[in-house]
C-alpha cells in the first residue's frame, strides 16, 4: 500500500516521501481500517522536525499521523464490538501510528463508530484535538456554571474545548486575535477577548478552570486569574510531578515558580497527556450528532499533496484542522 | 404475534392452516438498542414487522454521511426491499434506535406465501399499494411542501418519535439540515 513516511528528521520537504509498504498486521484486538481521511496535528510537525526524539523515538522510516476515519475491512479474532463495514474514527495509539496510508490497524480500545451526520473528512479532524479538549476539561471536573478560560479559542484544541465546555453549561472566556473574534463567538464562547486590544487578566478573575493551550508565561499567569482552589490544566506547560513519575522521572520537580503559585492559590496544576480512548470518542460522537460540537476544517488536501499540507501546518496559519483525503 | 395476525385479519379471512403457517415461518424477537439487523453490502434475507420500539433504515453516501430512508414503529414493516427484489447486496443499513420487538420472517418465505395460501394475495397487494401511495406522497411532499410543513406531517405520521431519534435522523429523513430543524422547532414553539 502507499504511505507517506518520515525517512529522516529535519525540514518537512527533505524528510517526507511516499513509499510502497506492507499492509499492517491485524492483531487479535485490532480492526483494520481502510482509511478515507486522516488529519495532521502540531505533534506530527514536531516529530518531523525531530523535536520529540527523546520522548517519542520512532524507527525510520515510519508512516506518519494519528487521526483517522474510515471503514472496518477486517477484524482480529477477539473483536466483537465492531463488524466489517462499520464506519469508524480514532486517534490511533503511538505504537500503531501511521494514518497517512491506505490502511491502518488499530486496537479497538481506541476506536469508536464515526458520527453519522458528518463526512469522513470532518470525522478525521476530531480525535486528537477532541480527546485533548475532553480529557483536559474532564480532569478539571468541568460542570454547569463554571467559569472557564480557554486560551487560543481559534486553535484546533481551543475551538473544540469551547464547544465541549458550552455543552457542559460552563461560562466560557477565550482569547484570540482580532481577525478571529467573530468566528470564535460563533463557536459559543460567552466572552471573546481580543488579546491584541484587551488584557485578559483584567477581564477574567476567579475562574474555576484555566485551560492553558499556549504555555510560556501563560502557564504561570493562569494562577493570577484562577480562583482559590481552582484548577489549571495545561497541554503545553511543564509536566507535573505525578505525570513525570509515570514516565519514570523520579527526581522531577515542578518548577518552583509554578509550585509556589499553585500552593498560594491552593489550586491544582495538571499537565494533560492525551490518551487514545474509544469511549471518549463515543461521547464526542453523541455531542457531534446533537450538534453540540461541530468540526472545524481549515483545508482538505488530496493524499498526493500531503507534504504541502504539512508545510501549511508548519506556517501556523490554519484556522481549524488540516485534513488529508485518502480516497 | 397476535398484533400481526389481527392486522392481517382486518384485510382477509385467515384459515387456521394459514395462521399456523404464518406462525411457523416467523420468529418473535426482542432486539437490543443499537443492534444492526441489516448491514450495507451484505445479503438480505429477512423482513421485519415491528411490534414495539423504533427502527430506522438509512444509506451512507460516499462522504460517510447517513441519510434516513424510513423509520419503523409499531405496525410498520422494514427491510431493504431493493436488495430483496433485485437480489443484490444491501444498499441500506437497518438499526434499532430503541430496544425493539419484531416478528422476523425469511424474505423468500413471506414473499412466496401466496403460492401456498392464495388468500394472502390481496393482503400482499394491498400492502404494496399502500407502500406505493406512501412513497409517492413522500416524493410529492418533498417537491411541494415547505420544510415546516414536512416536519408537521412527519410528526403526525410518527407521533412521539422524537424521544427515540436524534435530530440528524429526522433532518436527513426530511431532506434539510439540523440547523433548519432547530429553527423550525423554535418557530413552532413561538406559535
Amino acid at each position: 500500500m502507499n504511505a507517506l513516511q518520515l525517512i529522516k528528521y529535519g525540514e518537512i520537504k527533505d524528510g517526507l516521501t511516499f513509499n510502497e509498504v506492507d499492509k499492517p498486521t491485524v492483531r487479535a484486538n485490532d480492526v483494520l481500517i481502510e482509511i478515507k481521511a486522516a488529519a495532521i496535528n502540531p505533534i506530527d510537525k514536531s516529530i518531523i522536525l525531530g523535536n520529540l526524539q527523546s520522548l517519542l523515538p520512532i524507527p525510520m522510516p515510519s508512516t506518519l499521523a494519528y487521526d483517522v476515519s474510515g471503514v472496518v475491512v477486517e477484524k482480529g479474532e477477539q473483536v466483537n464490538k465492531f463488524q466489517t463495514g462499520d464506519l469508524v474514527y480514532a486517534r490511533v495509539p503511538q505504537e500503531q501510528m501511521g494514518t497517512l496510508a491506505e490502511f491502518v490497524s488499530v486496537n479497538t480500545v481506541a476506536v469508536s463508530k464515526k458520527p453519522g451526520n458528518i463526512s469522513f473528512e470532518e470525522a478525521a479532524s476530531i480525535p486528537l484535538a477532541g480527546l485533548t479538549a475532553l480529557q483536559s476539561l474532564e480532569y478539571a471536573g468541568i460542570k454547569q456554571n463554571d467559569k472557564v478560560l480557554i486560551h487560543a479559542g481559534s486553535g484546533g484544541v481551543g475551538s473544540l474545548a469551547i464547544q465541549y465546555a458550552k455543552s457542559k453549561g460552563a461560562f466560557v472566556y477565550t482569547t484570540t486575535s482580532t481577525n478571529n473574534v467573530e468566528w470564535v463567538k460563533k463557536l459559543g464562547a460567552d466572552r471573546v477577548i481580543d488579546y491584541k486590544t484587551e488584557d485578559y487578566k483584567s477581564i477574567v478573575n476567579q475562574a474555576d478552570i484555566v485551560f492553558d493551550t499556549l504555555g510560556k508565561h501563560y502557564t504561570a499567569e493562569a494562577f493570577e486569574v484562577v480562583k482559590q482552589g481552582g484548577k489549571v490544566v495545561s497541554v503545553v506547560g511543564p509536566m507535573d510531578e505525578e505525570s513525570a513519575l509515570m514516565f519514570g522521572m523520579t527526581d522531577y520537580k515542578l518548577p518552583e515558580e509554578l509550585a509556589s503559585l499553585s500552593r498560594d492559590k491552593n489550586a491544582t496544576y495538571k499537565f494533560i497527556f492525551m490518551h487514545p480512548n474509544g469511549a471518549h470518542l463515543e461521547e464526542i460522537k453523541s455531542l457531534i450528532e446533537d450538534e453540540k460540537i461541530k468540526p472545524i476544517i481549515d483545508k482538505v488536501y488530496p493524499f498526493s499533496e500531503s507534504i504541502d499540507a504539512f508545510v501549511h501546518l508548519a506556517s501556523g496559519r490554519a484556522k481549524g484542522k488540516i485534513v488529508i483525503k485518502i480516497y | 404475534m397476535h398484533i400481526l395476525l389481527n392486522k392481517i385479519k382486518e384485510k382477509i379471512a385467515l384459515s387456521p392452516e394459514a395462521e399456523a403457517y404464518v406462525r411457523s415461518i416467523s420468529t418473535e424477537k426482542t432486539i437490543p438498542k443499537g443492534t444492526v439487523l441489516i448491514r450495507e453490502g451484505q445479503t438480505v434475507r429477512k423482513i421485519y414487522f415491528v411490534t414495539g420500539g423504533c427502527m430506522r433504515s438509512f444509506c451512507t453516501d460516499s462522504h460517510g454521511k447517513e441519510h434516513t430512508l424510513q423509520f419503523a414503529i409499531k405496525n410498520w414493516w422494514i427491510s431493504d426491499y431493493i436488495a430483496i427484489y433485485n437480489d443484490e447486496p444491501a444498499t441500506l443499513t437497518v438499526e434499532c434506535l430503541t430496544e425493539s420487538t419484531v416478528i422476523e420472517f425469511q424474505a423468500n418465505e413471506l414473499i412466496g406465501i401466496h403460492a401456498q395460501f392464495p388468500e394472502f394475495e390481496p393482503y400482499q397487494r394491498n400492502n404494496l399499494e399502500r407502500h406505493v401511495v406512501s412513497l409517492h406522497k413522500r416524493i410529492l411532499n418533498q417537491l411541494q411542501l415547505t420544510a415546516a410543513q414536512r416536519y408537521d406531517l412527519f410528526l403526525e405520521q410518527y407521533p412521539d418519535i422524537e424521544q427515540y431519534t436524534r435530530n440528524y435522523h429526522i433532518a436527513s429523513y426530511l431532506g434539510f439540515t439540523q440547523e433548519s430543524l432547530s429553527r423550525i422547532r423554535v418557530e413552532k414553539a413561538k406559535k
